[in-house]
């Protein structure tokens, strides 16, 4: 019996539920409160900027369709294996497991908020979460579809309807006399696009699973922008609720601005309410970064980026090290209470500088492939010959350069991330050098990296020297 | 009107696919044949680690279809697009000039032959 495919739905279900998190709403509360409704012009670049990356990732996608690995294995054909390893390995398993981590520890502190009569630590709650989900996830693809689907339909239900609450004027809550807009400052606006860009990043966890999707030349590239859209609608209801039911200066003093316009829209029944939504955002966001990034660890070891251990699944087939090691560390990060507010916020920020620099790798691998590879049948190629990728490309150096508007915390933010590179540094060379035996900036041919796709491919090139063919059975 | 004719030679995993495929393009005749053969990399699959030193013939088929020389180009993406996934195996397409078409049963010939009376 086949395998039943992901429909276009899943995709963007798959795309929504990571990119829409708790985070995402404090991020959104935070750039509210600094210039009012002119947040909504910084959304605006930032969606565009994304749009253009997924063009790109789509293109990729469409020239080496079904990786499991995704960005590693379009960066591994295109600039070799020590930038796969720094951007891929920084950029993304530790940078959303970081995020990740940020994003549990919200979730505890909203239930905490929420229960504040139960004399539990907001960090039992996100334990419990994440082995809950751990559990769910080795449990294979079909409990992981069923779960997103779910859980992403209800977070957009619940927003969507907050949001035209909000916008009408119809919650129960007192409506706020306040300014539209706080500031139509060109710089002010370009200073909160880094934090508005963090709003749409991860749309491109839709790529691992592009093996499992239905008619995947359509879906995909359609599943990326449609999830875009979504989540830009949604954040643009909630930014008009946010004026008509939170005062500016309140909503940007609070380290909980979504259960803060809960309350002041429907009173209890709003904090309630939010509190479900925040519970759901993070299941979403955490049920698809377990999953994703251990497929994408999986992903990684097929070409031997990673060791080979994360290769391996369970009986259900899920690569069940990964979903271990990832789940773990960010199961420890909670258990030791780590975070407070103001440095999740730091290391959301910081994690997002990895992300963008993956974006920009992205970018420069559609022109690499363009040159390389010039004749090579694309069911999908980004319009305008250069000029998309080039533009994103500057557009995100563009956002690192105003990832924070106080220039005390970009310093920290570079440095933190120079501090990272340089760790990636020693472990890449020593990777690439020591395990692969390979040149650090040569490329791997494109049909080498499909070829490491096939499991097969592993059991040959794994076998002791002088014996590539393994042993069948008599 | 001019004829060329397409042979192409491609995986048998992907034969009912692409057959599919180009009933719905419009493509209204083929002829399928079931062949051995290999390419450049003397039937090395891609997952083995050297190249294979004498010719190994892989199960293939051959799919062999005539079409109006103009629409030739179109047909060409069209195939390459249903066939492409990046991998060693995807296939050749060979393109040649036909002189002529008859169908037996009414003795037209050229386009006539291959379009449905």
């Amino acid at each position: 019996m086949t395998e039943k495919k992901l429909g276009l739905p899943s995709v963007v279900a798959t795309g929504v539920g990571v990119v829409v998190a708790t985070s995402c709403l404090i991020s959104l509360g935070i750039g509210s409160a600094a210039i009012g409704m002119t947040f909504i012009i910084s959304m605006v670049i930032a969606i565009i900027l994304n749009i253009l990356f997924a063009l790109s990732v789509s293109e990729l996608n469409a020239l080496m369709p079904n990786l499991t690995g995704g960005l590693a294995q379009y960066t591994l054909a295109c600039m070799g294996p020590f930038i796969s390893i720094v951007v891929m390995v920084g950029g993304y398993l530790l940078c959303n497991t970081i995020v990740g981590s940020a994003e549990c520890a919200m979730f505890g502190n909203t239930i905490a908020s929420v229960l504040p009569n139960i004399p539990i630590p907001g960090n039992y709650y996100s334990v419990a979460l994440i082995i809950i989900l751990m559990i769910t996830n080795l449990n294979g693809v079909d409990v992981f579809a069923k779960i997103q689907n779910v859980v992403t339909y209800t977070l957009i239900g619940s927003l969507v309807i907050m949001g035209v609450l909000g916008f009408l004027k119809l919650g129960t809550g007192e409506v706020v006399a306040q300014p539209m807009i706080l500031s139509t400052n060109f710089t002010d606006i370009t200073s909160l696009c880094g934090l508005a860009f963090f709003l749409f990043i991860g749309s491109e966890y839709i790529v691992p699973i592009s093996n499992r999707v239905q008619n995947a030349r359509r879906n995909v590239p359609l599943g990326l922008i449609i999830t875009l859209v979504v989540v830009f609608g949604m954040e643009t209801l909630l930014v008009f609720g946010f004026h008509n039911y939170t005062a500016w200066a309140d909503l940007g003093a609070s380290t909980t601005p979504h259960i803060l316009y809960g309350t002041m829209l429907l009173g209890n029944f709003g904090t309630i309410w939010m509190a479900l939504v925040s519970i759901c955002a993070v299941t979403g966001v955490i049920n698809t970064i377990i999953s994703s990034l251990a497929y994408i660890a999986d992903g990684m070891a097929k070409i031997n980026l990673l060791p080979k251990f994360f290769m391996k699944t369970n009986k259900k087939g899920a690569p069940y090290v990964g979903i271990l090691i990832i789940g773990g560390i960010m199961a420890l990060i909670n258990a030791t209470g780590l975070s407070t507010t103001s440095q999740l916020s730091f290391l959301i920020l910081t994690g997002v500088v990895f992300w963008m620099v993956a974006y920009i790798v992205t970018h420069l691998n559609v022109l690499v492939l363009r040159k390389r590879l010039p004749k090579a049948p694309r069911t999908f190629k980004v319009p305008f010959g250069p000029v998309i990728p080039i533009i994103g490309s500057l557009g995100i150096v563009w956002m690192i350069y105003n990832i924070s508007s106080d220039p005390a915390t970009r310093i920290s933010i570079y440095l933190t991330c120079g501090f990272i590179f340089a760790c990636l540094t020693v472990y890449s060379v020593i990777w690439v050098k020591k395990v692969m035996k390979l040149k650090l900036f040569k490329p791997i041919p494109l049909e080498k990296v499909m070829a490491m796709e096939n499991d097969l491919y592993h059991v040959y090139h794994n076998a002791k020297s002088g014996d590539h063919i393994p042993k069948l059975e008599k | 009107m001019e004829l060329s004719r397409i042979e192409i030679i491609t995986n048998n995993s992907k034969i009912e696919a692409l057959k599919n495929a180009m009933g719905k393009y419009g493509i209204t005749g083929m002829t399928v044949s079931q062949v051995l053969g290999c390419g450049v990399q003397f039937g090395t699959q891609e997952y083995e680690v050297e190249q294979k030193k004498e010719p190994t013939l892989l199960p293939k088929d051959l799919v062999m279809l005539v079409l109006p020389t103009k629409d030739v180009p179109a047909f060409l993406k069209f195939v390459q697009e249903e066939l492409y996934t990046g991998h060693i195996g995807d296939g050749k397409i060979f393109v040649s000039a036909v002189t002529n078409a008859i169908r037996v049963r009414t003795g037209e010939d050229g386009l006539d032959a291959l379009c449905q009376n």
